[in-house]
Parts: structure tokens; sequence; C-alpha cells
């Protein structure tokens, strides 16, 4: 009896073995090609990062140690480009899930031609950022723009949205969160519409209004899936990069000069591929401190 | 037997080359060319007269059309692939020494010996800006962009335009000869012609930069002396970019800082603007009567009031990191386009000659007179330093000119600055 048990544990623990096995091989492929295109990269930015090698001189040795992050961190405009950066992340993340929450709780009303409104809402998060950059562009353009004209027709101030220095920022802002909120609106709809019922309706017998519902019912029960639209869009703002290079090029003055930028000018105006390694790895490890500190956050909450 | 073998060796390896003739030639005329060019008017003009070199050569030609910000990235990224997507290089003088320092281009003039290709034609200043690098050949001129004004010739003889403006000024209202002159004219006509006195290209980088080049060399102020020494930081280019300040700030249209080289044609096209420091094949495109009924006959061409304007050029190149078939396909497109014949041919349709052959041929003269005016403003226009970096410095000097145009930075303290940073960047070329 106890020798036949022990044939079948082997038995299991061979299958099982052979089970992992094939579960790698299955795996393999699309590991093997998240290797080439996220590890490999990742592995070469970092090599280049501590390494001589630019467009001019294209040999990694001699490596330079610390002397390219230095380089970055020393440069007089790199602090402005983080700072900003981190403000544009915080406006555009906090209009994004305000508005998309706004939305997405209409959309979870029983509306007639839903469909229709999903349609049109998922239309600029299909469309590339260059693509919308260049039609607000066109939009906001302060003479021959049909927002100014509009504006002008009803008697209104017809601002220069992208050659203020105090408005260009704005725009760039307002343009990233009309192209954004779509997304955030489809999570934050997903999120609403598998929320328990229950409750509700027990609130409804206590006689609870739809403001009291919504704080202390949907906001603390939507927070998980809330937090993940923040990180996600956390991440997507602090990456942006395509707008400013469209709608300003980092103008007027150093008004929109973000962290992406600045990587960028490294990179192919100054030809300096490893000190643009080292920016973005600056970049690299605040989103990643922000996004544990806000996961960590969230998850104690919810705790 | 001994004879009879080298006969058939000497057979074979006939036979051979033959082969070799016949294959190379083969897979050119069966060849694809890519060419990346900026999308304007010339590029235009080129795509017009592909069909001709296709069917003499059985080489086809595929541009793709960019916007100018962007070509400098696209091109890099090829280059320093280990095989270039384009075939043919459209470089600006501003890389032209970029891209032979890194080592990316094909030196040409074997090319140029091996096909007996007359350089002579070309004017030796373009050969200077385009052409040559460290006393090699690696470029071919191609197009002149040289920088003057082009303005509302209507407005200026308007006769209440005139009476306010000699009321005002105690002088007559015509086209400004200084740069001081040329923004007063242009306040005025900001503030009584019923237009933006200039349509003025305020963008960080390239069209900054390009537009306070020539307010700088009209002033007299230079970026570096007879010796290579850096001189921006100077009485002249100071009172140069007080008035270019002066001028964006006052008399330019509504979003003028973050305007580029399409919004102000287009601003001038429509008639919103009295003038535009720009490019002087900008006119035929703006003297259209189809695309600019506004200011068509309206309009013409002007050495910078101050007498130098900012020269600029384009040049044909060879990526160095492709097949010799693909190289010999390129410079037959490269000889073929910068021919007289072609070159006059594109003239005729409104091409910025860079042979002098071309400016003089009478045919272009009698369809396009304002030639002289153009030919001027070539002969009279100083270069942006062309260096390793000066793509950079283009950045450089932008972020410092739209600064003190945003009043965020003092002229002088932008100007100490755009200063210092091409001396660095200097520096750390010459260290390469």
């Amino acid at each position: 009896m106890v020798q036949r048990t022990t044939t079948a544990s082997a038995r299991t623990r061979r299958l099982s073995a052979r089970a992992r096995l094939s579960g790698w091989g299955f795996a393999a492929p699309g590991l093997s090609l998240l290797l080439l295109v996220v590890a490999v990269p990742l592995v070469l930015a970092i090599a280049l990062a501590f390494s001589s090698y630019t467009f001019l001189h294209t040999n990694l040795l001699p490596f330079t140690g610390l002397a390219n992050i230095k380089e970055s961190v020393n440069d007089p405009y790199f602090w402005h480009s983080l700072w900003l950066t981190v403000g544009y992340s915080a406006v555009t993340v906090t209009g994004e899930i305000a508005l998309g929450m706004g939305i997405a709780l209409l959309l979870n009303q029983d509306l007639r031609m839903k469909g229709v409104y999903y349609a049109i809402l998922t239309i600029p998060m299909a469309m590339s950022p260059v693509s919308v950059a260049l039609i607000w562009h066109m939009l906001l353009q302060p003479n021959l723009g049909i927002v100014n004209h509009v504006l002008g027709t009803l008697g209104l101030p017809q601002p220069d949205w992208l050659g203020s220095t105090t408005l260009a920022f704005w725009s760039v802002v307002l343009v990233d969160i009309w192209q954004q909120v779509s997304f955030v609106v489809l999570i934050l709809t997903a999120g609403l519409s598998a929320l328990p019922t229950e409750p509700y309706e027990a609130a409804a017998i206590d006689g609870a209004s739809t403001p009291q519902r919504f704080l202390y019912l949907t906001l603390p029960l939507i927070r998980p899936v809330a937090a993940v639209a923040v990180i996600i869009q956390l991440i997507n703002e602090f990456r942006a990069y395509d707008l400013f290079y469209v709608l300003t090029k980092g103008g007027p003055g150093i008004a929109t000069d973000v962290l992406s930028y600045f990587v960028y000018r490294k990179a192919f105006l100054g030809l300096n591929i490893n000190e643009a390694s080292a920016a973005s790895f600056g970049l690299l490890i605040v989103v990643l401190i922000l996004t544990i500190a806000f996961y960590a956050l969230i998850s104690r909450r919810s705790n | 037997m001994q004879k009879k073998g080298r006969a058939w060796l000497a057979t074979l390896v006939a036979v051979a080359f033959a082969m070799m003739f016949v294959v190379s030639n083969a897979s050119a005329q069966g060849a694809t060319l890519h060419i990346l060019m900026e999308d304007v008017p010339e590029t235009h003009i080129i795509e017009n007269l592909l069909p001709e070199f296709e069917q003499q050569t059985g080489i086809k030609v595929d541009i793709q059309k960019l916007v100018y910000s962007e070509m400098h990235d696209k091109l890099v990224t090829q280059l320093v692939a280990s095989s270039s997507y384009y075939n043919v290089l459209e470089v600006d003088f501003l890389w032209a020494g970029e891209f032979p320092a890194a080592g990316w281009l094909e030196p040409l003039q074997p090319y140029v010996d091996k096909t007996s290709f007359d350089l002579k034609p070309f004017i030796p200043s373009m050969l200077d800006l385009v052409g040559n690098f460290d006393k090699k050949l690696y470029m071919i001129p191609m197009y002149n962009y040289s920088m003057g004004i082009i303005y509302r010739k209507d407005l200026l003889a308007d006769p209440a335009l005139q009476s306010a403006y000699q009321a005002q000024f105690n002088s007559k209202l015509e086209l400004p000869t200084t740069l001081k002159d040329y923004v007063q004219v242009s306040k005025f006509m900001n503030a009584h012609g019923g237009v933006a006195g200039a349509a003025m290209q305020g963008q960080r980088g390239d069209p900054n930069s390009m537009e306070f080049s020539n307010y700088l060399f009209a002033a007299g102020g230079h970026y570096l002396d007879a010796n290579g020494k850096v001189s921006l930081d100077s009485a002249a280019a100071l009172d140069a970019l007080n008035l270019y300040v002066d001028n964006i700030q006052n008399a330019s249209q509504k979003g003028a800082l973050s305007a580029t080289l399409d919004d102000t044609f287009q601003l001038m096209c429509q008639g919103k603007a009295w003038s535009m420091v720009t490019y002087w094949w900008m006119l035929p495109q703006l003297d259209n009567a189809s695309s600019c009924p506004n200011v068509a006959g309206k309009v013409s061409l002007g050495v910078m009031p101050g007498g130098h304007g900012e020269s600029g050029g384009w040049g044909w190149a060879i990526p160095h990191n492709e097949s010799p078939q693909l190289k010999d396909a390129a410079w037959k497109f490269i000889s073929w386009v910068q021919s007289k014949k072609v070159a006059v041919e594109r003239a005729l349709q409104g091409h910025a000659p860079v042979r002098s052959d071309v400016f003089e041929d009478p045919s272009v003269l009698a369809k396009y007179p304002y030639y002289k005016q153009a030919e001027a403003v070539v002969q009279s226009g100083e270069a942006f330093p062309v260096f390793t970096y000066s793509a950079q410095y283009e950045d450089v000097l932008g972020r410092q000119l739209s600064l003190a145009a945003a009043n965020q930075a003092k002229p002088a303290d932008a100007l100490k600055a755009a200063s210092d940073g091409l001396q660095q960047l200097l520096t750390k070329a010459q260290k390469q």
C-alpha cells in the first residue's frame, strides 16, 4: 500500500515536472519576445548611461561611472524640467481622474445610445499623440484657428494659447486631458459596472442621498480600480513627449520644457545618447518611486 | 596546351567581368532609391521631374516628405544603424559639420572623378556651405535658402499710410534699408496698416534661431570673428536682439512666440501681415494667384534691411552604410538632378539654384526677373556657424532668444548665455 502511494506520488511529481516544462515551452516564445523588446533595451540603456558611447564615439568603453548622471544633474535646466514634469503629471492625472469619474458615472446610468457615446469616447484614445497634437495645433492657432474664431464670434477674448508663457503649459494640459480621459473613462466604467448592487440597495432603504452613496459607497469600492488608472496615467504623463514636441518645442522660453524633451535634446541634438540615458534613468526612478508609494498608500487604505 | 589553357582563362575572366557588369548594371537599374526630403516646394518640383529620371535609368525614386523639425532625428537613427533605409540624403547646412564628422557620409570626389562631373558652375559659397568639410567633398549643393525680406509693396505705396508715416516720422514710407528702420516701419504697419507688421517665426529652436540670425547680420554682428573666435556677446548683437524683441513684442502677429515657417507663410498668404523675414523662394508661392489670391501681385523681395541676411542651403549626400550598387544608383540620381539641364528645368518651376549658370540662364531670367534680387540675397548672405554641434547650438540659442522675447530673461543676459553656449559647444567639438 505504502509502495503504491509512493509510486503515485512520484508519478504526480513527474507529471507536474512535465507540465511545468510544457508551461515554460508555451511561454517561451512570448518571454523571448519580451526579453528582446524590454529587457535587452533596458540593459543596453543602463550600459549606455555609464559609458562614453555617443553618436560620434560609438564605443561603450571606457566606462565613465557616474559622470553622465552628474552631467545631466548639473545641467541648469534639468531640475526645472523635472519639477515641471512632476507638476504636469499631477495636474493632468488629477484632471483625467476627476473628469473621467464624472463621465463614467454618467455612462453608468441607463442611457439610450450608450454604444454611440462609447464609440465617440474611444476616438481620441485610438489616435496617435502626434496626430492629436497636429490637429490641436491648427485648432489653437491664434490667428487662423477655429477656437479663437468661435471665441471672437461670441465676443470673447481670443487667447494666445501656445505663444503665451502662462497659457502654453495649460493648453498642453488641456489637449492631453482631452486625449487621455477616454482611457480613464473606460477603466472606471468597467469598475463601476462590476460593483455589487446590494450595498446600494441597503443604502437606498436607509435613505442615503446620491452624494452620500457616491462618497461612502462608490468611492471606497472603486478605489482599487481608480488606483490602477492613476498609476497607468502617471507613468504615461511622466513620459509625455509628443504633444510638447509638436505643440511648443519646450517654449515659449522654458515654459513647457519637460524632462522627456530634455532627454530628447541630449540624445538627438547633443548626440549624447549616454547622457540622455542617464537622464532617462532619473525619470524612471521618479516614476518608480511615485508608483510604489502610491500603490502602497492605496493598498494600506484598502486593507 | 598551356596556350589553350591561358586562352580559356582569359575568356573565363572576360565572361566573369561581363557578368559582373551586367549584374551591377541590372541591380542599379532595378534599384529603388529612398530619399527623405523636407516638405517644401523644392521637393515637389523634383518630384514632378522624376519620371524623366526613371525612364532614363530604370531606377525608381521614392521620396518621403517630412517637416523640417523631424528630419534630423529620423536621419540620425538611420545613419547609426548598420544600413540606412535612405539611400540619398538631403543634408541641411546645419548638419553639414555633424554628419561628415561622425563618418556617416561617403566622400564624393571619387564619384565626381569617375563620371567627370563638373563642379565649376556651382557657386563657391554654396560649395563651402554644403559641399566640402575638412577639405573633402561630402555633399553636392542642392538648393539655397538664403533669407531676405518679403514685403507688401501695395501697403508701402498706399497714399493714406504714406501721409500718416510722413506725419509721424517726418520721412518717406519706403522699403527700409537699416534694421532699426525696418522695425520702425513694421511697428507702424502693425498700428496703422490693419495687418501684423511682421509675420515672425518665434518658435524655439530652428525657427527663431534662423530668424534672429538675419537681425544679427543686419546689425553688423557675427557669431564668430574672422579667426573663428566667438564674438556674439557684442554691442551690435545686443542691438540686434533688442530690435528683435521689440519687433516680436510690438509688431508681430498674435502667437508669434510659437509660430513656425508654415504659420508665417499662411498669415502672409492671407494678406494679414506686411512683411516676413524668410527664405527668398517663398516669393513665387506667395505671388501665385491660385494659392495666395489676396497677395499675388502685391509682394516683392529684397535683401534684409541692413544689407546682410542669413545664408543657408541643402546638399545631397550618400550614406556610408549602404551597398556599393545603391551608392552608384544614388550618385546617378545626384548627378542627374544637379545637372544644368535639370537645374534649369527646376528653376523654371521656382527652384532656388546653386549653380551660377542657372541664375544667369536667359530662359530663367525671362520667366523670373526677380532672380536678380534673389542672386543679391544669396551673395550678401552670411552663415550660421557650421560645426559638429550646429543643431544643438540652434537649440541653445533658440532657448535664450525665446526667453528674451517672452520677457523671462534680459536681452543682455540671454545674449551672454547664448555666447557662452556657443563657446562650450565649439570647445566640445574640438575635443572630438
